[in-house]
C-alpha cells in the first residue's frame, strides 16, 4: 500500500498520551489539531496522568521562594517556546485533578467527538482559567463539542466512565509514558513537546504527505 | 604516537560575554580550529531561561557547581552533574542558576545554532539521544584491582557514550581502553600526572585512538577524576562548509 493510500485510508496512527494539567500537552493540541488538517488523520488522545495525588477539588500551591523561581522560569520558557501561544495562556494557582476530564473524555469518545472535546478542554483551561476538576467545566466543554452536557453530567455524576478511564489511565503506565504529551507518530514515538518542523519531518520520513501536497 | 590534549583549566584566561542577552564568562580551552576537540568552560550568570539551542556535534556537558533547571525530560541538575546530547540534537530553554559553572566538551567544533531558527529545525537529529543524570543518583563501586579506588557509572553502560566518575588513592594508576572516537578524562578533585605534567581541577585530557593511552596517575592527594567517552555519533556532523554549519561557527565564534 503507498502512503498516499495509507494515508486517504486514515490508516497512519497518531496517538497522543497527556494530562490536561500540562501546559506542555496544551501546546501539542494546536499542533495536533494542524495534523488532523493538513494531513487527514485523526490523532486519538488518551490519559496520562501526571499527579495521581491530586484530590478533586484541586491542590493549592504553596507561595514560596521556590515556586516563586519556578513560576519565573516556567513564563520565560514558554514565551520562548510558545511565543504565539503564551499571551493568551494562564497558569492556574493551584493543580487541578485531571481523573473526572479522563472520564469525560471516554464519554465523548465514544459520541466520536473525543477531538474535538480534548480541545475544548485545554482551551478552557489554559486560555480562559476554567477549574477541569469541575463538572460544569467539563459540560461546557461537551456543549462546545456538539455534545448534550446534561447527558455528560449524568455519566460523570454516576461515574459511568471511570472503570474504562481508569483501564486507560493503566495502559499508560503499562507502556512506560512517562513524558507528557507523548505523541506516537506512526512508527515514532516523540517523548515529550517538540517543534512543528520535528513532526512535520517524522511525518515525511514515513511517507505521509499532507493533503495540499497530494492534491497538488 | 595518538593525539592527546592536556589543558589547565585553573590557569586559562577568562572573558565576559553575552549571547542573546544572556551573560556570562567564558573560557575557550580548545578551540577546535586544529580539527580536533572544542571545549569551552561557562560560567552563566543566573538566569531563568537561556535559549533553546543545539551544536552540530555530540557533546558532555559537565555541570561542576551550580544548577540548571530544564522544562521538559531532565528537569533538576545540580552539580555534579552530566547531560549529554548526540549531535544535532537540540535542548533548553533552560535555567541556570547557584554560581553555576560547566564544562561544555565537543570532540570536535560543533558551533552553535538557536533554534529559534525554523530551518535548522528541519536538520534536528530524529534519532538523537539525550541523557541527563546527577552524580549523587548513582552508587559508589569498589574499583576491580585497584586498592582503596572506587567508580561510578553516570550514564547506563549499554548506552553507547559513556560517563564513569572514579575516585582513587594517591600515586594510583588509572588506565582505560582505546577510546576510538575520543575521551575527556577531567579531574575534579586533587590531581593527576598526564604525561609529565601535574594537574588539578578541572583541568583535563583528550585522547582519541585505537591503541589504550598512557594511564592517568593520581597526584599526592589522590584524585577523582570522571571520564567521558564520545561513540560512533562523534564522526557525524560537525563544522562542514555548508550553510547550517557555517552560521553555526559563526554563533558560536560571536558567543564567545
Amino acid at each position: 500500500m503507498t502512503a498516499e493510500n495509507r494515508e486517504s485510508a486514515g490508516e497512519f496512527r497518531v496517538v497522543v498520551f497527556a494530562d490536561f494539567v500540562c501546559p506542555y500537552s496544551f501546546l501539542a493540541v494546536d499542533q495536533m489539531d494542524r495534523l488532523a488538517r493538513d494531513y487527514g488523520v485523526k490523532p486519538l488522545w488518551r490519559p496520562h496522568w501526571l499527579h495521581p495525588d491530586t484530590p478533586p477539588e484541586g491542590a493549592a500551591r504553596d507561595r514560596n521562594a521556590d515556586n516563586a523561581a519556578r513560576d519565573e522560569r516556567r513564563h520565560a520558557w514558554f514565551k520562548e517556546m510558545a511565543p504565539e501561544q503564551y499571551p493568551r495562556m494562564r497558569f492556574p494557582e493551584k493543580r487541578h485533578y485531571s481523573f473526572r476530564a479522563f472520564e469525560a473524555l471516554e464519554f465523548a469518545y465514544d459520541q466520536g467527538l473525543d477531538f474535538p472535546y480534548k480541545t475544548a478542554v485545554y482551551e478552557l483551561m489554559w486560555t480562559e482559567g476554567r477549574d477541569i476538576g469541575e463538572i460544569e467545566t467539563l459540560t461546557d466543554a461537551a456543549e462546545r463539542a456538539g455534545m448534550d452536557p446534561a447527558a455528560m453530567k449524568h455519566a460523570l455524576d454516576e461515574h459511568l466512565y471511570a472503570e474504562r478511564a481508569f483501564n486507560a489511565v493503566n495502559q499508560a503506565r503499562e507502556l512506560g509514558i512517562t513524558n507528557t504529551p507523548t505523541i506516537f507518530l506512526g512508527k515514532t514515538r516523540i517523548n515529550g513537546w517538540t517543534y512543528d518542523e520535528v513532526i512535520e519531518s517524522v511525518m515525511e520520513q514515513q511517507g505521509v504527505r499532507p493533503k495540499v501536497a497530494l492534491a497538488s | 604516537m595518538q593525539p592527546s590534549y592536556i589543558v589547565d583549566s585553573a590557569n586559562a584566561p577568562w572573558k565576559r560575554s553575552a549571547s542573546e542577552g544572556i551573560a556570562f564568562a567564558c573560557q575557550v580551552l580548545l578551540s577546535g580550529e586544529d580539527g580536533g576537540p572544542e571545549a569551552l568552560r561557562f560560567r552563566f550568570d543566573d538566569c531563568p531561561s537561556v535559549y533553546a539551542h543545539m551544536h552540530l556535534t555530540s557533546q558532555f556537558q559537565l555541570l561542576l557547581n551550580g544548577a540548571m533547571d530544564f522544562p521538559r525530560g531532565v528537569k533538576h541538575l545540580e552539580a555534579l552533574a552530566i547531560h549529554y546530547t548526540d549531535h544535532n540534537m537540540p535542548y533548553g530553554p533552560f535555567a541556570v542558576s547557584g554560581n553555576h559553572d560547566m564544562l561544555v566538551l565537543h570532540p570536535q567544533a560543533g558551533g552553535i545554532v538557536s533554534m529559534a531558527n525554523r530551518d535548522a529545525r528541519r536538520k534536528i537529529n530524529l534519532r538523537g539521544r539525550l541523557f541527563a543524570a546527577l552524580a549523587a543518583d548513582s552508587e559508589w563501586q569498589p574499583l576491580p584491582g585497584a586498592q582503596g579506588a572506587t567508580f561510578k557509572f553516570l550514564m547506563p553502560p549499554d548506552f553507547g557514550s559513556a560517563a564513569v566518575l572514579a575516585r582513587a588513592p594517591a600515586h594510583a594508576a588509572l588506565g582505560m581502553p582505546a577510546a576510538e572516537f575520543g575521551r575527556y578524562e577531567v579531574v575534579l578533585e586533587g590531581s593527576v600526572i598526564m604525561e609529565g605534567r601535574e594537574i588539578g581541577p578541572p583541568g583535563f585530557r583528550y585522547v582519541r585512538g585505537v591503541q589504550a593511552a598512557e594511564p592517568l596517575v593520581t597526584g599526592e592527594q589522590g584524585a577523582s577524576v570522571v571520564f567521558l567517552t564520545f561513540d560512533r555519533d562523534a564522526l557525524e556532523g560537525g563544522i562542514t562548509g555548508e550553510g547550517l554549519a557555517v552560521e553555526a561557527a559563526a554563533a558560536m565564534a560571536r558567543a564567545i
